[in-house]
């Protein structure tokens, strides 16, 4: 039987984390997803776990670095003038493929900016935040349900492809209290394995194409080196370019291989659209109420939700570009997908963006004012 | 040139040193395991070091003691050995106060600290540098080993690099330590040597698991409880409910945060529908605005906005003047017959606040007393779920008089309903 519970978002995303398997939060509160911390700080001890509040963020994302590398599945969660200071630690586990899930309920930025007004500012700042190239994931839910779904989500994805997750929220649904229907006990949970080599064989950094051998706990008679240095199969660091290059392959062939798991989105009354939306976490909630609004006033608008956002679903867009005439985007930010839309359509499909950043959520009126806009253009 | 040549030499035989040092203290208590070594200098270990299974952890610098606190908490019998350069005391300043300061069980070696003691920002003298030497005159030292004593460390030594056989020990007795241990690696040979300090803490991670093995004894009851709540079944079969939009606006210490919550139980959990609820909310102390919407449906509802609501809550003036024209053509609106002048076509006009009064004292039930006129209007939620629903969310003291104030609202909206409403 389904299990069914009211909660808010911050709150689904925490109880995501502990369906999942998180054992280790480390943070420091920061407005809007406070409630986060707030939550596990009474649910992990409950489950084994730990919860720690550290003296900031840079701390916080160095300890659940930390806290992985140890055993456990661990989180934190921040907001964007946390999310900037996260950025150092974050590169580190990229490079040093260390699996954990940095939760960002993203407000108006920059710098502290509207502390309680929704944005979908960080973007490219999810994508791009910590230096040099380096593949990610990154999810944004679209609804309470989602904060919980695409939670376990990122611990699975953070697990299978031994990298950091991004979850993108956003103030519009963090501070949503929604009806959900809990996962049951059949949901996938992707827990660490162990090795299947011998501690002698063992090469924690195996450059495998499109995958990664599991992470060894330490204590456990594996050996192995941890550096930010570029390395070699076994950790240590090196300059030799041929060894370089073998380690960008298997950095970006890990995520690049495995795009079918990995993007995840919806499509909402799509197959016969004339127009499509795309859109995503809380600004996601107004286009599909735009939908609906449009297809009773005969107007054929469709939806693509975007819930990965990175990697980008390119394949998807290039063919909705191909397929029609108007896409919009409408975002909380100047135009942070809407760019990415724009560059695979390459001028096959006119692109509109609906943009602000004034703490004002989108509504679904404000997209079909665009539509019929586009429409008188259009005829 | 002959600076950098001699910088080399000094280093090689510090790493080869240490490695000794982690090789020997590691050997001394064969029951304890093996450390895990945490270092921001690149050298460590050479790649042919063929000791025992010792791992290294080469983090960011000055970073390693946030990642050893993640480490400790995962691995509580591991010691976690951090052996760091000047980074401990610049980057790592902040961590290594707080680690120390909450008594985070790890061994800290800080090299050449004679060096890093006088010069914070660099690890060797950069003398061809020309405004180095006049900030090394200005600056004050950075005094790691004086911090760490007066943050009361588990433990406070000074070791001679040239003396392996002292700083083995050294590194051995604050691994058998419990809590924050700090050990200054000098080749000084003016300075005193040995265990400086001490102080008899709880180690933060032993008390923390100890506190929570109490914690998960004593509430291992309510947790059946939880788990129970949200099996509870839908006392209704699902019936088919249009989208349909609730807004309740008015100012701070009405109370109507509390009805959004109310209600959003009480559609969702007890008439099996689905539902979303969101506000905006203005403080008890300064009255601000304050509104929610609960949208409620027998299909998930995608929007949580009510742009257009099917029963719409005016608590004051203010609120009617912003949202009175928004109801839907076939909507209810319910205004507060004392704070609400101008009353809109249509609308039914309820004393809400003075029933909050009258039934509880406070004006803080005005929320309450709108449910019961909700239920009074719509067929969406049941006088019984809201009951229920105001059982679970509010402390037991005070479930009696807010039902009174439900059914209050209830019975005035009624008579309304029926025009023989007399006040």
């Amino acid at each position: 039987m389904s299990k069914f519970e009211v909660m808010y978002g911050n709150q689904a995303i925490a109880e995501g984390a502990i369906k999942a398997g998180c054992r280790f939060y480390a943070g420091y509160p920061i407005t809007p997803s406070t409630e986060v911390a707030e939550i596990l700080s009474d649910r992990l001890p409950e489950v084994g776990g730990v919860f720690v509040q550290m003296e900031d963020e840079i701390a916080s994302m160095g300890a659940i670095i930390g806290a992985s590398l140890g055993g456990m599945k661990s989180a934190t969660a921040t907001s964007g003038p946390g999310f900037s200071l996260m950025q150092e630690n974050l590169g580190y586990a990229v490079g040093s493929e260390v699996p954990c899930v940095i939760i960002n309920v993203q407000r108006v930025g920059p710098s502290t900016g509207l502390p309680t007004k929704a944005a979908q500012g960080d973007i490219m700042q999810a994508r791009w935040g910590t230096h040099g190239d380096h593949p990610i994931i990154a999810l944004s839910p679209g609804s309470v349900q989602d904060c919980y779904d695409l939670t376990i989500k990122a611990f699975n994805f953070s697990e299978k492809y031994r990298t950091p997750v991004i979850f993108l929220a956003d103030a519009l649904v963090s501070s949503l209290e929604e009806k959900i229907e809990l996962a049951d006990d059949d949901v996938e949970i992707f827990d660490r394995r162990k090795p299947a080599e011998s501690p002698e064989d063992y090469k924690a950094f195996a450059f495998t194409k499109g995958g990664v051998v599991p992470l060894a706990t330490f204590g456990e008679g594996y050996r192995y080196h941890v550096t930010g240095l570029l390395h070699d199969e076994k950790g240590y660091p090196t300059e030799d370019s041929e060894i370089v290059s073998q380690w960008w392959d298997h950095m970006y062939s890990k995520i690049e291989d495995n795009l079918d798991d990995i993007l995840l989105y919806e499509e909402i009354e799509l197959d016969d659209a004339d127009i499509a939306l795309v859109a995503y976490g809380g600004t996601a909630m107004a286009a599909t109420r735009a939908v609906s609004l449009a297809r009773e006033k005969g107007i054929k608008l469709g939806l693509l939700k975007l819930q990965t956002i990175w990697p980008f679903p390119e394949e998807r867009v290039r063919k909705l570009a191909k397929d029609l005439n108007n896409i919009i985007v409408p975002e909380l930010n100047f135009g942070q997908i809407r760019s990415e839309v724009e560059r695979l359509a390459a001028g096959q499909s006119n692109v509109t963006g609906i943009n602000k950043a004034d703490g004002n959520q989108i509504t679904p009126d404000e997209i079909l004012t665009t539509i019929q806009k586009l429409m008188v253009a259009g005829s | 040139m002959t600076n950098l040549v001699q910088k080399e030499t000094v280093y090689t035989d510090t790493w080869q040193t240490l490695m000794d040092v982690i090789t020997r203290a590691a050997s001394f208590d064969k029951n304890r395991k093996l450390p895990l070594v945490l270092t921001s200098l690149a050298e460590l270990p050479e790649e042919n070091f063929d000791g025992p299974a010792i791992s290294f952890i080469h983090g960011p610098p000055g970073r390693n003691i946030a990642l050893a606190i993640g480490l400790r908490a995962a691995l509580p019998d591991t010691p976690m050995l951090l052996i760091m350069n000047a980074d401990a005391v610049t980057l790592g300043m902040n961590h290594l106060i707080h680690a120390v300061r909450r008594n985070m069980g790890m061994t800290l070696l800080i090299l050449r600290s004679e060096v890093t003691d006088a010069i914070a920002l660099s690890p060797v003298k950069r003398t061809n540098w020309r405004s180095f030497g006049i900030q090394d005159s200005i600056e004050k030292r950075a005094t790691p080993l004086e911090l760490a004593t007066s943050l009361e460390a588990a433990s406070v030594s000074r070791g001679s690099i040239d003396n392996m056989e002292q700083l083995s020990e050294l590194v051995n007795d604050a691994m058998n330590t419990s809590g924050f241990s700090m050990i200054g690696v000098t080749s000084d040979k003016g300075l005193p040597l040995g265990v400086l300090s001490r102080a008899n803490l709880p180690e933060y991670f032993d008390s923390y698991r100890e506190w929570a093995e109490v914690l998960r004894r004593s509430i291992a009851n309510k947790n059946e409880v939880r788990a129970e709540a949200a099996e509870e079944k839908p006392t209704k079969q699902l019936r088919d409910i249009p989208r349909h939009e609730v807004r309740i606006a008015g100012i701070g210490g009405q109370g109507v945060k509390l009805a959004g919550s109310v209600l959003n139980i009480a559609a969702g959990t007890h008439e099996g529908l689905w539902t979303t609820q969101r506000g905006e909310y203005g403080s008890a102390t300064r009255g601000g605005p304050s509104l929610v919407e609960v949208v409620a449906g027998s299909k998930r509802i995608s929007y949580p906005r009510t742009d257009n609501p099917d029963v719409l809550v005016l608590l004051n003036q203010n609120s009617a003047n912003q949202f009175a024209d928004s109801v839907k053509p076939t909507g209810q609106t319910i205004v507060d017959a004392d704070h609400v002048k101008s009353v809109p076509k249509g609308a039914i006009a309820v004393p809400i606040v003075r029933l909050s009064i009258e039934n509880t004292g406070k004006p803080i039930a005005a929320g309450v007393v709108s449910l019961g006129c909700i239920a009074a209007v719509s067929d969406v939620v049941s006088l019984e779920s809201l009951k229920k629903s105001i059982a679970q969310k509010l402390p037991a003291k005070l479930v009696i008089k807010n039902i009174a104030a439900l059914e209050a609202g209830y019975t005035a909206t009624g008579k309304m309903l029926k025009g023989n409403y007399n006040g």
